[in-house]
């Protein structure tokens, strides 16, 4: 027996594993039979190496330089990982093993410290700016919704300036309200009383110093801040200030005295609240047009007479873009999703090339994110919602066929087997087999595509100029944070409704019972098909004028299609013919480099923030108690409402937070992030098994070793799972929001396209598919492992 | 009469399921087919209707080569086989009758079916076969609602639709109790009987051969290793059959 254990050993020498590893990381392993750890050693100490080289060369990172020599210090970390495989490999040709921990930590701690250098995180600057901020969050928390009229109660009182001992100063001259000053000249600087009476009670008002002529004035304050006069319960005030510096405008010439005059204003608000400017613009307003002719033929007004029509604001042109995007995708995707599924296409002659060249068309078209397809889009049907709703529907209907084809491949085939084995066509399999099947989840992923199309439709205004992303767009180049903040607001609430309502309908379509069994009479005659049912009828009218309004908001207009730009074809062989130079290369691979470690970071801070939350989320922990129960709602309520909206329109706050850059965009993405993936950590945290909780608990274990033997070993595969699903999640949003100034490729995608460079953006597509795609298998099979 | 001849199937990864096998129903029979799972039971039934294409070999379905038949040949040759599957393969989420009626498909042409227009004579048959298997009151229900035994009997109901001369039936009990086992095999038995089909039925369990087969047939590693009547089995032939371990039972 044990000569046969040793014998395994001894045909591979022990000396020769350490040996190999030390010349090729990961060959003493894999010669060793250790094929996995080998393989991963080896390629980790590739794709390290090249990082560190590319980023100390090109972006001068981690760089240490003296008199001799210029390198990076992180090759000493490298090479701490290089004894380590070959002590790993020592260990392993003995029947032991290294430390794992080690061998996983060093590579991670170089690659977060290459992230946090390109992203170029700077939390001071959280910090110092700090005060400027808060009056953004001031704005977000007094969004422009509503507005009131206003009254002005004034008086003005005229003073010369400075004195003089040639010109006495003449007799004050008054006007509005009575106000009195204590002296009839003075310079800057002089103390000046003022009193007033007959005001409103109790308001507040500021004092202005105007130029004689009126052209001039200027807002009086008093150690940095503007004087407040308030007025007593009779409507007098009192107020104590210094000549301001402007009163020196006309020069101060004792020998040529000005007159100018002290204002004391107060501006009221007096009425209801009413809509806003920028109510109207965001949700909509009533406009009084000529009566059209119809209406005066038929008598119902008279001829030049006015009648009302609602005009929708931007929001509703975006729910419209969701809506018909969902439409428009769920149709087109429904028959092509049978082309990228393998068992159907596996009977048709000449199928299963059908079926490859599908997929990787669905692959390639969804890696390309909504507002870069919006970009090449406009080229072709110009600025406008069509183009917009083109650029949803694309991306929508390659990854909505891509969910219906896994759909169709996963259905029960002993159907089709039987319908064949009736003598049943192919066609005929499908229409009786499979798509009774695949009904249900077709309907829960539209549902879902509805929520994600919604999200989208709230950025693409931004290319394509139209809905409430060209309006945050504006908003925010004109500086009015209370505008934007308002657009936030009504965004997340209509997402929170969507993403509630999709919610819903996908638990009942999917969970829900089965109707209930039907009466005996019933049962006797087939039962009327859903549309000739009352609510069928309903549902179907409901349908249709949705479906009418959407049309005419989204501008559909598929002539455009028709007469496209005479460039047209010239730019699509300029997007074909990808650039090759090294130069441009170099920019991509710096720029796909910034989106990648500023999605990994994005994902690792919104991550470690959410993980406290999500406890304080879970129904189970908080949800319960009474006394805690708020907690549970407020801390749901937060998550919902910071990932309904997209990391894209958070980006303008932190530009005006820490300047436009990539660590900008790290902390939009942190914020959603935050939202998404706390969400999916209550979730984790409410599917804890009491199971083991209370095994464990029984053996006499105390609080924390229950914690860390039945509850960790719950959450912590889940939760790493998800984070690596919102990297592949964060990794796609981070190629578009260099945009808005998040740096990254997006940038660089927008500068080449800006420059009519098509055939340099060309290549940052190929680019951003060959990362995403990556990525997407990567998550993938790292996620099917730890599951 | 059907005529298997020679029949070979290799699956693609280098599986031989059936060897060799030749074998004849003469119509009006009851032939059932035994051998141990994996002996090549499901490879031969599927094989007779081309669900599964034969390697080498011929089949012969009143005299016309069932191998040699085009696609629309076998659409028609197909009609006139009913299969009864182990595993019922009823669309459950679609209603019993939607489900029977598929039976009919290779008598209706596409464009018509995909309308989901089947005739009133279809519809009529249709509840006609389910009154015949006492199923009558479930025609408008979701067929995931019903029991195993009461999907087989959809099952059955399906095939008839076909008005079939010849029944293949893969293990049609393998997933029933013992009790309904032998509802569903009276059924067979009164469709061979009183109706004349010939009936070709895998059977997991001996005694049921006996109780309801006239002839059987054995395979073991896709060889046919007996043909004869049922009584015939005795213990050595058993033990050829079903290996040196193997125990006679008996399921009721
Ligand atoms: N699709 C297939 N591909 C490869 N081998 C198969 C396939 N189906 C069945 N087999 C193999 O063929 C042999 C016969 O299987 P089967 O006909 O299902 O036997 P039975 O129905 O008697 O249990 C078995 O060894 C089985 O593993
Ligand atoms: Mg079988």
């Amino acid at each position: 027996m044990s000569a046969q254990t040793s014998n395994s050993r001894t045909t591979k020498n022990p000396l020769l594993a350490p040996l190999f590893s030390l010349i090729v990381p990961g060959a003493g392993q894999l010669y060793l039979g250790a094929r996995e750890a080998g393989s991963a050693i080896l390629v980790a100490t590739v794709v390290l190496a090249l990082l560190i080289q590319f980023t100390s060369e090109v972006l001068r990172i981690a760089v240490i330089e003296t008199a001799f020599f210029k390198t990076s210090w992180l090759w000493f970390l490298l090479a701490l990982f290089w004894l380590w495989n070959v002590f790993d490999a020592y260990r392993r040709a003995r029947g032991l093993s290294a430390s794992r921990v080690f061998g996983f930590a060093v590579p991670i701690l170089i690659i977060y410290i290459l992230a946090w250098q390109v992203t170029g995180v700077d939390f001071t600057r959280l910090v110092t700016r700090f005060d400027d901020v808060k009056y953004i969050f001031n704005a977000l928390l007094h969004p422009d919704f509503f507005t009131r009229d206003t009254e002005q109660q004034s008086g003005w009182v005229t003073i010369q300036v400075p004195c003089s001992p040639t010109v006495p100063p003449p007799p004050p001259e008054y006007s509005g309200f009575p106000v009195r000053i204590d002296r009839a000249c003075g310079t800057v600087g002089d103390p000046l009383t003022m009193t007033g009476e007959g005001f409103l009670p109790t308001t507040s008002g500021n004092v202005y110093w105007l130029e004689y002529d009126g052209t001039n004035e200027a807002q009086v304050r008093m150690n940095d801040a503007p004087v407040v006069i308030t007025t007593d319960a009779n409507g007098q005030f009192t107020s104590q200030f210094n000549i301001p510096s402007f009163a020196a405008r006309d020069g101060l010439d004792p020998d040529n005295p000005v007159v100018q005059a002290v204002e004391a204003r107060f501006v009221q608000e007096v009425g209801p609240p009413k809509p806003s400017e920028n109510f109207h613009i965001l949700i909509g307003s009533i406009a009084q047009e000529p009566a059209p002719a119809w209406m005066v033929n038929l008598g119902l007004v008279a001829p030049d007479a006015t009648v009302p029509r609602i005009v929708p604001g931007g929001i509703w042109v975006t729910i419209a873009l969701g809506l018909m995007a969902t439409f428009i995708s769920v149709a087109v995707a429904a028959p092509l999703s049978f082309l990228g599924a393998r068992n159907i296409m596996a009977r048709v002659r000449g199928g299963t090339v059908i079926y490859y060249v599908t997929r990787a068309i669905f692959n390639f078209v969804r890696s390309v994110d909504t507002l870069i397809w919006a970009i090449i889009l406009v080229t072709w049907t110009g600025l406008g919602a069509f183009t917009g709703l083109l650029a949803l529907s694309i991306h929508s209907i390659a990854a909505v066929a891509k969910l219906y084809s896994e759909e169709v491949e996963h259905i029960d085939e002993g159907p089709v087997e039987a319908t064949t084995a009736a003598g049943g066509t192919t066609l005929q399999s499908v229409r009786f087999a499979v798509i009774p099947q695949i009904i249900p989840s077709f309907l829960a992923y539209s549902l879902l595509r509805w929520d994600i199309n919604m999200r989208s439709a709230t950025i693409v205004g931004f290319v394509s100029a139209a809905g409430i992303g060209f309006y945050i767009f504006e908003a925010i180049r004109k500086g009015g944070y209370q505008e934007y903040a308002a657009a936030l607001w009504a965004i997340a609430i209509v997402v929170m409704i969507v993403d509630f309502v999709s919610s819903i309908w996908r638990e009942r379509i999917l969970h829900g019972e089965r109707r209930a069994a039907a009466t005996p009479q019933d049962l006797q005659a087939p039962p009327k098909p859903f549309y000739k049912t009352r609510r069928g009828i309903l549902y179907t009218v409901i349908f249709i004028i949705v479906f009418i309004i959407s049309w005419n908001l989204s501008e559909i207009n598929l002539e455009k299609l028709l007469e496209p730009a005479p460039t047209l074809g010239s730019v699509i062989y300029d997007y074909i013919t990808i650039d090759t130079s090294v130069e441009v290369w170099r920019a991509i691979l710096r720029q796909i480099l910034v989106t990648i470690f500023q999605a990994l970071l994005a994902t690792t801070l919104g991550a470690i923030v959410a993980i406290p939350f999500a406890f304080l989320a879970a129904k189970n922990i908080t949800g319960r108690a009474r006394g805690t129960a708020w907690i549970y709602y407020a801390a749901r309520f937060v998550l919902n409402f910071l990932r309904s909206i997209e990391a894209f329109l958070y980006v303008a706050i932190f530009v005006f937070w820490v300047g436009v850059g990539a660590f900008a965009g790290m902390l939009a993405l942190a914020v959603t992030t935050f939202g998404l993936i706390g969400k999916l950590f209550s979730e984790a945290v409410e599917n804890i098994e009491e199971g083991p909780v209370e095994a464990v608990t029984a053996t006499g274990a105390n609080r924390l070793q229950t914690i860390a033997f039945a509850v960790l070993p719950q959450i912590v595969p889940p939760f790493i799972s998800y984070s690596i699903y919102q990297w592949d999640i964060n990794i796609r949003m981070a190629t578009i929001i260099g945009f808005a100034g998040g740096g990254g490729i997006g940038l660089l995608f927008q500068n080449y396209v800006g420059q009519l460079q098509y055939h340099k953006a060309g290549a940052v597509i190929l680019a951003i598919v060959v990362v995403v795609t990556i990525m997407d298998l990567a998550s993938a099979k790292i996620r099917h492992r730890l599951v | 009469m059907l005529r298997v001849e020679n029949l070979t199937k290799v699956y693609p990864n280098g599986t031989v399921a059936l060897k060799d096998v030749t074998f004849q129903v003469e119509d009006g029979e009851f032939l059932a087919v035994i051998g141990l799972s994996g002996s090549g039971k499901s490879t031969l039934l599927r094989c007779i209707n081309r669900l599964i294409e034969p390697t080498s070999g011929k089949i012969f379905w009143d005299g016309i080569d069932v191998t040699a038949a085009s696609p629309n040949e076998m659409r028609k040759i197909r009609r006139q086989m009913g299969f009864i599957f182990q595993q019922f393969n009823l669309v459950k989420r679609s209603n019993v009758i939607t489900n029977v009626l598929t039976g009919r498909l290779g008598y209706v042409g596409s464009a018509q079916s995909l309308a989901n227009l089947f005739s009133k004579h279809d519809h009529d048959l249709a509840l006609k076969n389910l009154e015949r298997l006492g199923l009558k009151e479930k025609a408008y229900v979701r067929a995931d609602s019903l029991s195993g035994g009461q999907q087989q009997r959809v099952g059955i109901a399906r095939a008839l639709m076909q008005e079939p001369k010849l029944i293949l039936a893969d293990e049609p009990v393998a997933s029933l109790d013992p009790v309904l086992s032998h509802s569903i095999l009276k059924y067979l038995e009164q469709l061979n009987k009183e109706d004349g089909l010939t009936v070709l039925c895998s059977l997991h369990f001996l005694d049921l051969v006996h109780r309801y087969a006239t002839r059987a047939i054995a395979l073991k590693d896709g060889k046919l290793v007996f043909e004869g009547l049922p009584e015939a089995i005795d213990d050595a032939e058993f033990k050829a059959i079903y290996g040196q371990d193997a125990q006679r039972v008996s399921i009721i």
